[in-house]
């Protein structure tokens, strides 16, 4: 059952290797739906497997690696880091199904989206400081070149800033790294990049406070957090559909998953101690992103702002270490993934058939792609939290934990879930809606449109069935989740 | 006499001398074949080593095979080898060749050779001179540019003035000391520090380390491209090897030398990494490059410690890894009409040479230290190393400038991806040598990243048994 874990990790990227030699566009674009298909089938395996009732990490596999350096390949999951495996593989799953059509070299492309699973598979599994670091790292190579060649009119100035700020909050996170494992050094008289054997160390409160700031800057740069969020619009308004739908699904939960991995565990003191500090950026965030939000006239840029707004609940309902907060929070890093994902696949479906994300230019889209409206109307619900989808159960569950500790700062953040509504229905008001408003010729051209072809179903089916699910019986999920509560904060 | 020890040596020294009768005859129409028997010679000789009974000694005691002096004599093969076998298209391409070439870059090569298996200043003069003065030649070989002469006249005068105090350090060390041996006992003879002093200046200029810098990038820059990746390999490597034994056993007698090591790292780091960013030439940034990367290799020498040594070991052989696979790259670009290394000839390189380009950036990549490139394994052993031995200020020196240093490499990736191309050129052809080199050095700049134990481990054991 443990190699399975290192199987899902490395057969995309084996994949990868092999389409790079054959290149052809139609083996490279099949193997990859399949490889896919496999990693979800065998993510969903050990996702069964998991017995949520044991302590501890499952599925550990520990190799020695580099023995003088004191590092190891050790990989293994938690609750939370096994829902996120599960949501990555379903996300890649859906975003090869639905690049089948992609045209503009398809084999580099392919290859590119294999080595970002691979990479993100592996921030989520990793327990060995310069594993994670390596896949850390590896994330930003592929999807700075996945911006940089399929992105639209500014890519360039957007993988740009996309590299310059991920790759500078990664230098901070490697001198966090660097400082944790120089004290383990002092204190022990062995190095060990071992994540397990840090966990268990107990810093001293200087170095806390250090090392938190440190890994904090790394992860919020990637999150990302007020008030470093300014790289995410631009990358995801000039993104390719595919990239946008990964970079907010999954990427955006490396930041916040490393709060909950790493921080909390190993500087829980240095934690409690910046709790104001991080509920007053997450607040912030929460509030002014969604007012930004309804601002936007451009759909992909109103998406990226509520994504930026979502994780300020994540945020939140993380540093209220809370047992219920806390499942929240790691309930809406998989409940937003699968409804941004929905949502930016939606902004793409709407570019794909009229070639423009200005609200401005569309309108009373409805009557002509009636398929199309459910699916962007469900998403889009499930994103701002409606009773019977994932978000809801996410926002209640951050919501009811904060309030208990932190009743005013839980206030706060609740009106921004109401803005949350505002401007997704304005949004789906002026481009599905509207239709008197639509001048005659545009809704001619309208009548010629397409509504959603199979691989366009497929992948909306698959997210919505999944959001469906964990908003109509959240039990086992929380249990899951519970999981991660119960080894971060104990109890 | 025991020819056995002196196998590589002789084995090269014959292919030396048949080139060269060769060349008399065969001239330039048969440079190609040249090139390959130089490489024929190399690979022999390279094989040659399994061969070799170690420890000896022979020549009166002046020459002496250890496992540390084969293992970097197998490497400066190695690296040779493939400079040799990716020059010969270049050569070829420019109208002005001379087929004297291969062998002078094995009589480099010899000369080398010679200074890492010895335990006597002057013998390690010797081997030092030769390879000097060839590399001068070597670096002035086009004939008809202009930056070639001014290039190999710099060096050629800066080059013999790190000689002269070379041999100026080695005299007065004889002096105060009455041997030669590098495994001295040391003194406290103020004739003795200045000794020291010269020869760490000395080998300091020979390193392109910070104040001793001036004729390394018009050197760089002015050298064919091919004889630019030998000097920015092979001597690192060589003069490495010999830092490390003479920190051993000579400059650790000096009392202030962890001072003066240091301030001479830390003014390369950071000169090199921010003159860097005021290049318009690749070629040159990598010249500031190397002298950043000089700044990191001394600073690993500012302590006697056998496992920072072995690091630091490693760390030059990957560097040279890297920096081989970029300049063959940049030779290759070399080939193009019209082609000046100037930023704006990169500009949309990618459309133009998809895989030229993606090798490139893999090499620049690998050089900012973003793993799992070796580079980095190398940066963060001699970063731990640092803080083993309570040298927690260097090593965050040493971090902030790798971390300066990622924003020049990073320019010329941008250049080459994500700028539309403006002038097009009639593309390059990549010579049978120049895929080879640059295959081998890709895999190996990956997989040393990936498996360094094996490497590290082999240094480590040399090193400790030396």
């Amino acid at each position: 059952m443990e190699i399975l874990l290192t199987v899902a990790i490395f057969l995309p990227l084996l994949w990868a290797g092999v389409i790079s030699i054959i290149r052809n566009e139609w083996i490279a674009k099949g193997g990859a739906v399949a490889v896919s298909a496999v990693v979800f089938l065998i993510s969903l395996v050990l996702f069964l497997n998991f017995d949520f009732s044991k302590e501890g990490f499952q599925f550990l596999t520990r190799v020695e690696w580099i023995p003088t350096l004191g590092i190891s390949y050790q990989i293994g999951v938690d609750g939370m880091a096994i829902s996120l495996i599960l949501m990555t593989a379903l996300l890649f799953l859906a975003v090869f199904i639905w690049s089948w059509r992609i045209e503009d070299r398809p084999v580099l492309y392919t290859a590119l989206f294999l080595m970002l699973e691979t990479a993100c598979l592996g921030v989520f599994s990793a327990l060995d400081f310069f594993l994670f670091y390596i896949f850390w790292e590896g994330m930003l190579i592929p999807m700075y070149f996945i911006i940089g060649f399929w992105g639209h009119d500014r890519k360039v100035y957007a993988a740009n800033k996309f590299f310059i700020y991920t790759f500078f909050g990664s230098l901070f996170l490697l001198l966090g790294l660097a400082s944790v494992i120089v004290y383990g050094y002092f204190q022990s008289g062995s190095i060990t990049f071992d994540y397990l054997e840090h966990a268990r160390m107990g810093y001293p409160l200087w170095l806390q406070t250090l090392a938190f700031l440190l890994f904090g800057i790394g992860f919020a740069v990637k999150i990302p957090m007020f008030p470093v969020h300014t790289w995410l619009p631009d990358a995801h308004v000039e993104a390719p559909t595919a990239g946008s739908v990964i970079l907010a699904g999954v990427l955006l939960k490396m930041g916040t998953y490393g709060f909950v991995r790493y921080s909390l565990p190993m500087f829980p003191e240095a934690s409690e101690y910046f709790v104001p500090l991080i509920f007053t950026l997450s607040v912030i965030a929460v509030i002014y992103a969604a007012m930004m939000a309804i601002a936007q006239n451009h759909i992909k840029r109103l998406i990226a702002y509520s994504s930026i707004s979502h994780m300020g609940i994540v945020t939140l309902g993380t540093f209220a270490l809370e047992h219920d907060a806390l499942n929240g929070a790691v309930y809406m890093m998989i409940a937003h993934g699968l409804s941004s994902g929905a949502l930016f696949f939606a902004a793409g479906f709407i570019y794909d058939r009229i070639h423009s994300y200005e609200m401005n230019n569309l309108g009373g889209l409805a009557r002509y792609l009636p398929n199309f409206a459910i699916a962007f109307m469900i998403a889009g619900l499930a994103g701002i939290g409606l009773p019977g989808l994932a978000g809801f159960v996410a926002e209640f569950l951050v919501l009811l934990g904060t309030f208990k500790a932190h009743p005013v700062w839980a206030f706060i953040a609740g009106t921004g879930m109401i803005l949350g509504a505002g401007y997704f229905l304005y949004m789906y008001k002026r481009t599905m809606l509207d239709e008197e408003l639509v001048p005659e010729e545009r809704r001619r051209k309208w009548s010629q449109l397409r509504d959603l072809e199979p691989h366009h179903i497929l992948p909306f089916a698959m997210i919505l069935t999944v959001a469906f699910i964990l908003g109509i019986y959240p039990k086992p999920f929380v249990d899951i989740m519970s999981h991660t509560a119960r080894l971060v904060l104990g109890g | 006499m025991n020819w056995n020890a002196l196998l590589p040596e002789l084995i090269l020294s014959a292919g030396i001398l048949v080139i060269f009768f060769l060349e008399l005859i065969l001239k330039e129409k048969y440079y190609k074949t040249l090139s390959l028997l130089g490489f024929i010679t190399v690979v022999a000789s390279a094989f040659s080593i399994f061969y070799v009974h170690y420890p000896a000694t022979t020549l009166l005691g002046g020459f002496t095979v250890s496992g540390f002096s084969l293992l970097a004599k197998f490497i400066l093969l190695a690296v040779t080898g493939l400079v040799l076998i990716s020059s010969y298209d270049f050569f070829s391409n420019k109208d002005s060749v001379y087929s004297e070439i291969p062998y002078l870059y094995l009589i480099a090569l010899l000369g080398f050779m010679f200074m890492l298996s010895s335990g006597n200043l002057a013998i390690i003069f010797v081997g030092l001179e030769l390879a000097s003065i060839t590399m001068y030649i070597l670096v002035g070989l086009l004939r008809r540019e202009y930056l070639s002469k001014e290039g190999a006249y710099k060096y050629l005068v800066i080059g013999t003035a790190g000689t002269s105090m070379y041999v100026l350090g080695s005299a007065l060390i004889y002096g105060s000391t009455g041997s030669l041996a590098v495994k001295s006992l040391g003194s406290k003879d103020p004739i003795f520090a200045f000794g020291v002093l010269f020869l760490i200046f000395a080998l300091a200029l020979k390193v392109s380390a910070v104040p001793f810098h001036f004729w390394t990038p018009d050197a760089y820059e002015g050298a064919p491209t091919p004889t630019t990746s030998f000097l920015a390999t092979v001597p690192k490597i060589a003069f490495y090897f010999l830092l490390v034994k003479l920190t051993l056993y000579l400059f650790s007698a000096l009392p202030s030398w962890k001072i003066i090591v240091a301030v001479v790292a830390i003014a390369s780091m950071f000169y090199g990494n921010f003159m860097a960013y005021a290049q318009r030439s690749v070629k040159r940034l990598l010249a500031y490059s190397s002298i950043a990367h000089a700044g990191y290799f001394v600073l690993a020498l500012t302590s006697v410690d056998l496992l920072l040594m072995s690091a630091l070991l490693f760390y030059v052989v990957v560097y040279a890894v890297a920096t081989l696979g970029a300049f063959t790259v940049l030779s290759v670009l070399e080939k193009k009409e019209g082609w000046s290394h100037h930023f704006l000839d990169f500009k949309g390189l990618f459309r133009e040479h998809p895989y030229l380009s993606s090798a490139l950036a893999l090499f620049l990549f690998a050089l900012i230290g973003i793993p799992p490139m070796a580079v980095f394994v190398g940066k963060l052993s001699i970063f731990m190393g640092l803080v083993k031995n309570d040298l927690l200020i260097f090593a965050i020196a040493f971090a902030v400038a790798s971390i300066i240093s990622a924003g020049y490499y990073l320019k010329v990736i941008v250049y080459m991806f994500l700028h539309p191309r403006e002038r097009a050129m009639a593309p390059a052809r990549v010579s049978a040598g120049e895929s080879f080199t640059l295959m081998l050095t890709g895999v190996l700049i990956l997989l040393l990243g990936i498996f360094p134990g094996f490497l590290m481990d082999w240094i480590r054991f040399t090193l400790f048994h030396e």
